[in-house]
């Protein structure tokens, strides 16, 4: 379903509860006159806060088993044992992690080396409020929610792709918004299908009404020049054909929304629209209660959907990098309703044929209480914009880290990613939020 | 030899590739500090193609309006009997509307139904409702944020959305609706952010209609003590020993000064602003940023919450707080504020300094330019709008003064095709030039309408950002908004864009507009682009259309088809008229 404008105003937990579909949220794509090769991103944003302690698991943690006698993954066999975890090799601090009983795709990737977590990350901002969290992961400045831009928004104006002049199509939405990574983009579009890109019109006279825009708009102003890459770009999509075979999702892959987002995704880059950056929302993360009835339904729709996309875009492991994220993790202790509060540290997961994966990265902080954020929450010891320039580093050939996080001032990569590093550029650049936009002509 | 902005750009190193968004003062301050250019080429700046201009006409009542409503051409043509009388006479009748002259508007917005539906005690409830909420007291509006319906606490806004879409395609008063819009983005506020603003949106309406005209200090601190400011900006929660800048800051920032005086990566201490020893600096650092924000600790809205001491009376008034109060001195733009002054002293000292600086004038100016006349506004222009400005900035028609000089001058009435229609200006104009009945039947099932839009980017009353929609062209110009400005044109030819059922008859009756007279399709064709665009096309462009229209039988007979299939093309002939760019610029 469509997260509007209108539920988020809400505020309220039921609004993100609702949000157990998953959307679309917005795709760039490439300059054609860009070579340098970049990798494809693709953003999943699990929006609630998802419960990184229930996904990837601190199983043989004392003060895990303590806090949560109901709602945590265990160590024993996950064969026949559905509350046990798959045990994940090379993990953190020697302890026993293992992924959620229902994620098993998620392991096989993990083993396969495609997949790195990085846990106990998150924003350094301590908010547990959904909407600030999420705007200031989103805007990349975690001090500022007033920032104009959002982080991708700013990668594609420093390597020159959101010019408002980019041939093919820019960015798109399934949803009425895009989200606010891509706040400010001028290029950001929103489609459910690829094929909805196109003139909505009369069945005899969309054509004509076609043909004739093309030699109104043949002329030299911005204007002018907006209209006929408009009409390249719808020409150019309805002229390629959808890719067949088409993407076929097992039944434990239930979001539809999700699926919908993935297949849009992974046609267009099949298409070879010249996709760089799309990101996709799946909601239903927000278990105040009753986690134990929708969180494994959650993950086994996310660890099928997200393995079948994957595997489906073999050709292009080599330049396609995911990252699953969450606004925030929640509270180590289990609620009296069954559930789990708004907490802080989280996980992310990064996939792809450049991610040194099989392996767990990050710092962890461990559960006692004096080593909680807040005395109650598991601390961020990785900001998260430090797993995301490190791909923007090496995967996506952009130094300019000042313009896309601006007030970052170091770069330490964990080397979780394939790739050569440039010197950093952290000069803010447009970080502000004045939005003047020049108008060329 | 005129130099297209693009090459400047590609040329200036300052302004790093065309793509990155800097501000105006910055790019002109680029253009200038480069030595490749001469400061007659910049000001020599053209754009290589620009549209030949139209008459008069066409440029006031789309730039000081959202186009033209059928007659409203002729209207204003027989205002004088040359160009510029007819501008003049136009201008001071736009600078002083009077309501009970609007008779359609009001009727429009006293008549119209908004549905509303939910679940009411657990049974489905749905009412066809007129818009109660404009006309509502403080207290009336207040209560209705603990109505337990949500529908019913976010209402005004949907409320107020819709007379803003009716006041602008049906009031006579064109430019006071242009203003209105120009002040509820001067000082946007996300009207979604919190139900104590949903709620009282039409309060924060009536502020921007009340001075939209006025005095721009007076203005400035209706907005400080609106109830949708406070809480858009947290204000209402900024007390001593924990401040909030957030307010102060947006207050420099964008309300007042403006980004382009921000020096604080220049100078890190007051006495280093050019200007500051003397007690006039020319800009502002981080500095007065945090003493604005002491000085605006106490200023609150009485809310029922907890104020240390007791609970604040809950109705929602404007409250000015001591106990809440930073008492000791501070300084502003280098201007000492004593200790112990009372919050509304210090907060009105800060207000007074910022809406007086010159700076503040030349932001404003700017923008109002940039609103009334093109993306990038002559320099001339903006010194003389800044002029008319500081010389009545305590005059309580101060901001009609400035429109005065700014929709007087040959700058306004000689530039054409520098602005693009933002999708609000463009849907409202295509309603206003078909003359549909809208909404149709009276009754909005929904609001579908704002909500299309939103998907442009054009959020009315929910832009995000403290910042307010962008009024340059080319976040408007992406091929996404690109193609929903063609789309939304035809979308709303459908019964199903206004929710109406099948049975009920169409929208647009856009054939029985025709004349009699006008009987081939070239004479259909001729009457629609008058009609729509206030002149003619190229020949080229025009035989497109006359080609539609006959769908091969020639233009110079009537059009082949039936009934229904002729009222189709002419409906469709219409919206393509209106995707042309000749109907996007304004």
């Amino acid at each position: 379903m469509n997260f509007s404008r209108r539920e988020f105003a809400v505020g309220c937990s039921t609004a993100i509860a609702a949000l157990a579909g998953g959307r679309l949220g917005g795709l760039v794509f490439a300059n054609p006159a860009d070579t340098t090769p970049r990798d494809i991103l693709v953003i999943v944003f699990l929006r609630g806060g998802c419960d990184s302690l229930n996904f990837v698991a601190p199983t043989s943690d004392q003060h895990y088993a303590d806090a949560r006698p109901d709602l945590r993954v265990k160590d024993g066999d996950p064969n026949t044992d559905t509350s046990s975890g798959w045990q994940m090799g090379n993990p953190l601090a020697q302890i026993d992690f293992r992924f959620h009983n229902k994620a098993k795709p998620l392991l096989e990737l993990y083993q396969s080396g495609d997949l790195a977590v990085v846990h106990a990350c998150g924003l350094t901002n301590g908010t547990r409020s959904h909407f600030d969290a999420m705007d200031y992961i989103e805007r990349g400045t975690p001090t500022n929610k007033n920032t104009s831009t959002g982080w991708l928004t700013r990668h594609l104006v420093s390597i020159g792709a959101d010019n408002g002049s980019a041939t093919g199509l820019p960015a798109v939405a399934a949803a009425s918004n895009v989200p606010t990574a891509l706040l400010g983009s001028f290029e950001a579009a929103s489609m459910a299908r690829p094929t909805d890109f196109k003139l909505n019109s009369h069945w005899k006279y969309g054509s004509d009404q076609r043909e004739a825009l093309r030699k109104f708009y043949s002329g030299d102003t911005a204007l002018h020049g907006a209209g006929l890459r408009t009409l390249d770009t719808i020409d150019q999509l309805q002229s390629r054909p959808a890719p067949d075979p088409d993407v076929t999702y097992p039944p434990e892959a239930r979001a539809n929304g999700l699926k919908d987002s993935l297949r849009t995704i992974a046609h267009l880059i099949k298409m070879d629209m010249g996709l760089q950056v799309a990101t996709v929302d799946y909601g239903g993360w927000d278990t105040h209660e009753g986690q134990t009835y929708v969180f494994p339904n959650q993950i086994e729709s996310l660890a099928y959907t997200l393995q079948t996309f994957y595997n489906y875009l073999s050709a292009y492991h080599s330049r396609l990098t995911v990252v699953v994220m969450s606004e925030f993790g929640r509270r180590l202790k289990e609620n009296e309703s069954g559930g789990t509060d708004h907490g802080h540290g989280g996980v992310m997961l990064v996939l792809g044929g450049g991610v040194k994966g099989g392996r767990m990265y990050g710092n962890w902080p461990g559960l006692a209480q004096a080593s909680l954020d807040n005395g109650v929450d598991l601390a961020v010891t990785t900001d998260y914009r430090t797993v995301l320039s490190e791909i923007l580093m090496r995967r996506l050939r952009n130094p300019k880290l000042g313009q896309v996080f601006p007030g970052t001032s170091t770069y330490t990569p964990l080397n979780l990613v394939e790739g050569t590093d440039q010197t950093p550029d952290f000069t803010a650049g447009f970080g502000g939020k004045v939005f003047v936009p020049l108008v060329t002509r | 030899m005129p130099v297209s902005r693009r090459r400047f750009l590609k040329a200036s190193g300052a302004v790093s590739a065309a793509t990155a968004t800097v501000t105006l003062a910055q790019t002109q301050g680029a253009l200038a500090a480069d030595p490749a250019f001469t400061a007659q080429q910049i000001a020599e700046l053209a754009p290589a193609a620009a549209p030949d201009l139209p008459q008069i006409a066409i440029v006031a009542l789309n730039r000081m309006g959202y186009g033209p409503r059928p007659g409203d051409i002729a209207t204003f043509n027989a205002l004088g009997s040359t160009p510029s009388a007819r501008l003049t006479a136009y201008v001071n009748q736009q600078l002083s509307p009077v309501d009970s002259q609007d008779s359609t508007c009001n009727t429009k917005l006293q008549n119209v139904k908004l549905r509303i539906s939910y679940t009411k005690n657990g049974s489905p409830f749905t009412e066809d409702r007129t818009l109660t909420s404009l006309n509502k007291t403080l207290a009336q509006l207040w209560a209705l944020r603990s109505d337990p319906a949500y529908e019913e606490r976010v209402r005004p806004v949907y409320e107020v959305r819709l007379a803003t879409w009716l006041r602008a395609v049906y009031s006579k008063w064109q430019l006071r609706e242009v203003m209105v819009e120009f002040w509820h983005n001067h000082f946007n506020v996300n009207a979604f952010a919190d139900q104590k603003i949903s709620a009282t949106w039409p309060l924060y309406d009536k502020l921007m209609r009340q001075h939209w005209g006025g005095n721009f200090r007076t203005l400035l601190e209706g907005v400080a003590q609106s109830i949708a400011m406070q809480f858009y900006l947290d204000n209402a929660s900024n007390k001593t020993g924990g401040p909030n800048e957030n307010y102060a800051r947006e207050l420099f920032e964008l309300h007042t000064l403006g980004s382009e005086n921000y020096f604080n990566a220049l100078y890190d201490n007051w006495r280093d602003v050019p200007g500051a020893t003397a007690g006039q600096p020319i800009g502002y650092i981080d500095e007065d940023v945090y003493e604005a924000a002491r000085a605006f600790t106490g200023w609150t809205i009485a809310d029922g919450s907890w104020n240390g001491s007791a609970n604040f009376p809950n109705t929602g008034q404007f409250t000015l707080y001591a106990n809440w109060h930073d008492r000791f001195q501070k300084r502003v733009l280098a201007t000492e504020l004593q200790h112990d002054q009372t919050p509304l002293q210090d907060g009105q000292k800060v207000l007074n300094l910022l809406a007086y600086h010159p700076g503040t004038a030349r932001h404003l100016c700017t923008k109002l330019c940039q609103r009334l006349v093109a993306d990038v506004p002559p320099q001339a222009l903006i010194d003389r709008a800044v002029q008319a400005w500081t010389a009545n900035q305590t005059k309580p028609d101060q901001i009609k003064q400035t429109l005065k000089v700014i929709l007087l001058s040959p700058e306004f009435a000689e530039s054409w095709g520098q602005k693009v229609k933002r999708p609000f200006e463009l849907f409202a104009a295509f309603l206003r030039a078909t003359q549909v009945d809208f909404p149709p039947g009276g009754l909005f099932v929904d609001d579908n309408l704002s909500g299309t839009v939103e998907r442009t980017g054009y959020r009315l009353f929910s832009w995000p950002t403290p910042i307010g929609h962008p009024d340059t062209a080319t976040p408007w110009l992406s091929s996404n908004v690109m193609l929903l400005r063609w789309n939304i044109l035809n979308d709303m030819l459908g019964r199903n864009f206004w929710r109406i059922p099948d049975a009920n008859p169409a929208p647009f009756n856009l054939r029985g507009q025709i004349p009699v007279s006008a009987t081939t399709s070239r004479q259909i064709v001729d009457f629609w682009v008058n009609r729509l665009l206030g002149r003619t096309l190229a020949s080229n462009l025009m035989s497109e259309l006359y080609d539609f229209m006959s769908q091969g039988s020639g233009p110079d007979v009537p059009p082949i088809g039936d009934t229904a299939d002729l009222t189709d093309r002419i409906n469709y002939l219409v919206t393509l008229i209106c995707m042309t760019p000749d109907f996007q610029w304004r």
